[in-house]
């Protein structure tokens, strides 16, 4: 996970152990943040990271989470993987 | 190789050949979006490509090219105006499948980056025009839903069960014998991750054993941050489709750890689609088809000999390495011809028979030798055509209005070189497009020029070779500036009587540079000297013809092909040895009165103010021979990279085509020889690497 101003770039892959510690970061500073970048190359490791970033998300809508808008991750690993958002 | 493999291999040849028309296509069409016979073409290459991708397991470019055919379908039949964005993203569609079908082949793990974004554009460009998926922003929605519509305004929202319905027709259409198609859902506890579950591993467990699986994560119950637990789930559904060899009891060994609740597994049989069968069986039939065509084009290669004049078709596929195959067993064939044509014995032979049937034996030769050499002859405009692609691109990026010219794109030229080729050219024509024309449009009308760059591109015959050229009608290069710099950069030290062309030259040598500034595009003095170096691979040479203030003209002259030179035959001592016809500038023999012999240097022959050395073969490779004056034999005066030499010979045998044969590793170590030929006589003569012919007193220094 890197921070450079208002800029944070986390690693797909992170455990759940990560997870938790990238929520009790981005929590206090969710209002600043402009864009949350995936590092390249990475994949999804839990499901748990994608629900957490929809979570911020929702919660703010101006924050810019590009892995998020794209709407879907395709690799040999998993697949193509969509995520939808609706009522 | 299997009959499978082969038809693998000739859907991945005849899929690159598509790709490649598609590339050329779409940038004829976003010149003239208005038409629409040509969109019906692109249309045409991307349902054939859907097919065949389908049809041999490359689901991922299948996946793309079937959304990227509903756009092209859409704006065939509607004949809808497309706007200047959406020919964009045609544009970057055909680049994306250019490297989804380059992932698919090296079986890489991953895809391009550009594959989601490109595919989501897509995705919500088609959702827009059928009306299914409005953009929550601008869509007319009750007061009390504005909040979520503001916060998801850059979403397309595709209904779940759509997308599922989707996904199934699809793997439907694509299932072929042996395999299962199921759906799978998972709606998993709040608790499951603490039991250490998650859908991720599921996937993983299930991607291992299928051959194209899809899943559909709905996020639509996650709550906002102040109610959210990352250790929660608050995924409602995931549902998965499966294409697996795997039955309904190996599937449900990945989930016997998890509640009967948690997860339902349901097989699709082909009668559960039924009501969509329609369309699929219009797929299904195309990749019937395509597997078809790819097995009758594999019965073309292999049962050749068997088919008839009427069942064949006018064209068939042939393996290059049997064409280079028959190739050389035409040079024997040339070879041994020669040899009777030459051969003493036969020629005293004084019988009117005999004479005459080596006289046909002999235009048959040559008869066979150009028809083999035209099968390796192709047109320049495939590669002229990606040229385009080039001259766009660099133009939108340097911000440079400018008009691209296309000459002689019929000129036909070794398909060796084609290949080879288009590193250099796109080299050339960034470097014309960035350094050659004027910086800005006040820049060109302050030289009277119109605002419009131009960048033409012309191939054409000279003299048994053919020119490849770029001009550009920019500022020119200013042979003063290169020649200071090159003193500068010590690549010369001034004292040379250097030509226009050779001070023009100097910009192609290794670390040349006269840019200001250095681009992304060119300009950081490590290109043109690999475009030199490139070319002399292919036996060719690089001529620049320069105006300041009119333009520059980058000319590489090729040999007709690779396999054979048209040389001139020369002795030296008892040897006879092959001088590449393209390096003679003249041959003669000097008056006594201009050449000169300079203390230190060697000896000279002055011609028209220039000093060119003297070489002597018979020094060069340490041959017994009685010392002649320069004036007692003959110089041949050649080109070279360092410029003019005059190789000193004996006399001139001929001009001749000689087949190239490579040396033996033993030889190959001779910088000065690039090959080996044999002539009619069935002797062997060495080909002269002329630019490593240095005068003797450089050489032992050197």
């Amino acid at each position: 996970m890197q921070f450079d101003g208002d800029a944070l770039t986390i690693g797909l892959d992170m455990s759940m152990e990560e997870i938790r510690e990238f929520e009790q970061f981005v929590r206090p500073r969710l209002e600043y943040l402009e864009t949350i970048e995936a590092e390249e190359g990475a994949l999804l490791h839990s499901s748990a990271l994608l629900a957490l970033l929809v979570s911020l998300k929702r919660t703010r809508s101006a924050l810019k989470i590009p892995f998020l808008e794209r709407g879907l991750m395709a690799s040999e690993t998993y697949g193509t993987v969509h995520w939808m958002y609706h009522d | 190789m299997t009959k499978q493999e082969q038809v693998k291999a000739i859907f991945i040849e005849e899929a690159g050949e598509i790709i490649e028309k598609l590339d050329v296509n779409i940038l004829r069409f976003e010149e003239n979006s208005a038409d629409f016979d040509l969109l019906n073409e692109i249309f045409r290459g991307v349902h054939t490509l859907k097919g065949n991708a389908n049809a041999f397991g490359f689901t991922r470019l299948g996946e793309f090219v079937h959304h990227f055919e509903d756009v092209l379908d859409h704006y065939r039949t509607t004949r809808d105006e497309i706007e200047e964005c959406q020919l964009e993203l045609f544009v970057n569609s055909v680049d994306v499948i250019h490297e989804v079908m380059t992932c698919e082949l090296d079986q890489l793990p991953y895809l391009p980056d550009t594959y989601p974004e490109c595919l989501a554009k897509i995705k919500t460009l088609m959702a827009m025009k059928k009306g299914d998926v409005v953009l929550v922003g601008v869509q007319e929605t009750p007061a009390a839903f504005n909040d979520l519509a503001a916060e998801f305004a850059e979403f397309p929202t595709m209904p779940m069960d759509m997308s599922v319905e989707n996904s199934i027709k699809k793997h439907q259409d694509s299932r072929k014998d042996g395999l299962n198609l199921y759906r799978i859902d998972l709606t998993l506890d709040n608790d499951c991750y603490k039991r250490g579950f998650d859908h991720i591993l599921f996937l993983k467990l299930l991607a291992e054993k299928a051959v194209s699986i899809e899943s559909f994560f709905d996020m639509g119950a996650i709550a906002s941050i102040d109610q959210f637990s990352h250790d929660e789930n608050g995924i409602k559904n995931v549902c998965i489709i499966v294409l697996t060899p795997l039955t309904s009891e190996e599937i449900g060994g990945n989930f016997e750890y998890l509640f009967d609740h948690e997860y339902r597994i349901t097989l699709i049989s082909p009668a559960v689609v039924a009501p969509v069968e329609a369309e699929s069986k219009v797929i299904v039939q195309e990749i019937q088809e395509a597997v078809q065509n790819a097995q009758k084009s594999v019965s073309k290669n292999t049962s050749a000999a068997a088919q008839t004049g009427a069942a064949a078709k006018s064209t068939i596929r042939i393996d290059t390495f049997k064409l280079d195959e028959l190739f050389d067993s035409v040079g024997e064939l040339v070879i041994a011809q020669n040899f009777i044509a030459q051969n003493e014995r036969i020629r005293s032979i004084e019988d009117e028979s005999i004479s005459r049937t080596i006289e046909t034996l002999s235009k048959i030769t040559k008869r066979i030798q150009d028809r083999v050499m035209s099968l390796r002859m192709v047109a320049i405009r495939d590669t002229f055509d990606k040229m385009k692609r080039v001259v766009r691109d660099t133009s939108k990026k340097t911000g440079k209005a400018l008009h691209l010219n296309v000459l002689g794109e019929e000129t036909e030229i070794d398909k060796t070189m084609i290949d080879s080729l288009s590193d250099p050219l796109i080299h050339i024509i960034r470097n014309a497009i960035d350094h050659g024309l004027e910086s800005d449009a006040a820049e060109r009308q302050a030289a009277g020029k119109k605002v419009e760059g131009n960048i033409t591109l012309r191939a054409y015959h000279k003299s048994g070779s053919i020119v490849i050229s770029v001009s550009d009608d920019g500022r020119g290069i200013n042979k003063e500036k290169v020649f200071r710099k090159a003193i500068e950069r010590g690549i010369i030290t001034g004292d040379e009587n250097l030509s226009d062309s050779q001070i023009f030259g100097l910009i192609m040598q290794l670390g040349f540079s006269t840019a200001e500034t250095i681009s992304d595009l060119s300009g950081r003095g490590v290109g043109l000297d690999v475009v030199k170096t490139s070319i002399e691979k292919l036996r060719g040479k690089i001529e620049i013809e320069s105006v300041e203030g009119e333009g520059t003209t980058f000319s590489m002259l090729l040999p007709l092909t690779l396999a054979i030179i048209d040389g001139m035959l020369v002795r030296a001592a008892d040897e006879i040895y092959i001088i590449p016809t393209l390096s003679v500038v003249e041959s003669f023999r000097p008056e006594r009165e201009i050449v000169h012999v300079i203390k230190g240097q060697g000896e000279f022959v002055s011609m028209r103010g220039q000093h060119i050395p003297v070489i002597r073969l018979s020094d060069v490779f340490d041959l017994q021979t009685e010392h002649l004056e320069p004036w007692d034999g003959i110089l041949v005066c050649v080109e070279t990279e360092a410029g003019r030499i005059a190789i000193m010979v004996d006399e001139l045998v001929g001009r001749q085509q000689v087949v190239i044969k490579p040396l033996g590793k033993s030889l190959a170590k001779l910088r000065e020889i690039s090959g080996g030929a044999i002539l009619g006589s069935g002797d062997i003569a060495l080909i002269l690497n002329v630019d490593e012919l240095r005068p003797l007193i450089e050489a032992a220094h050197g």
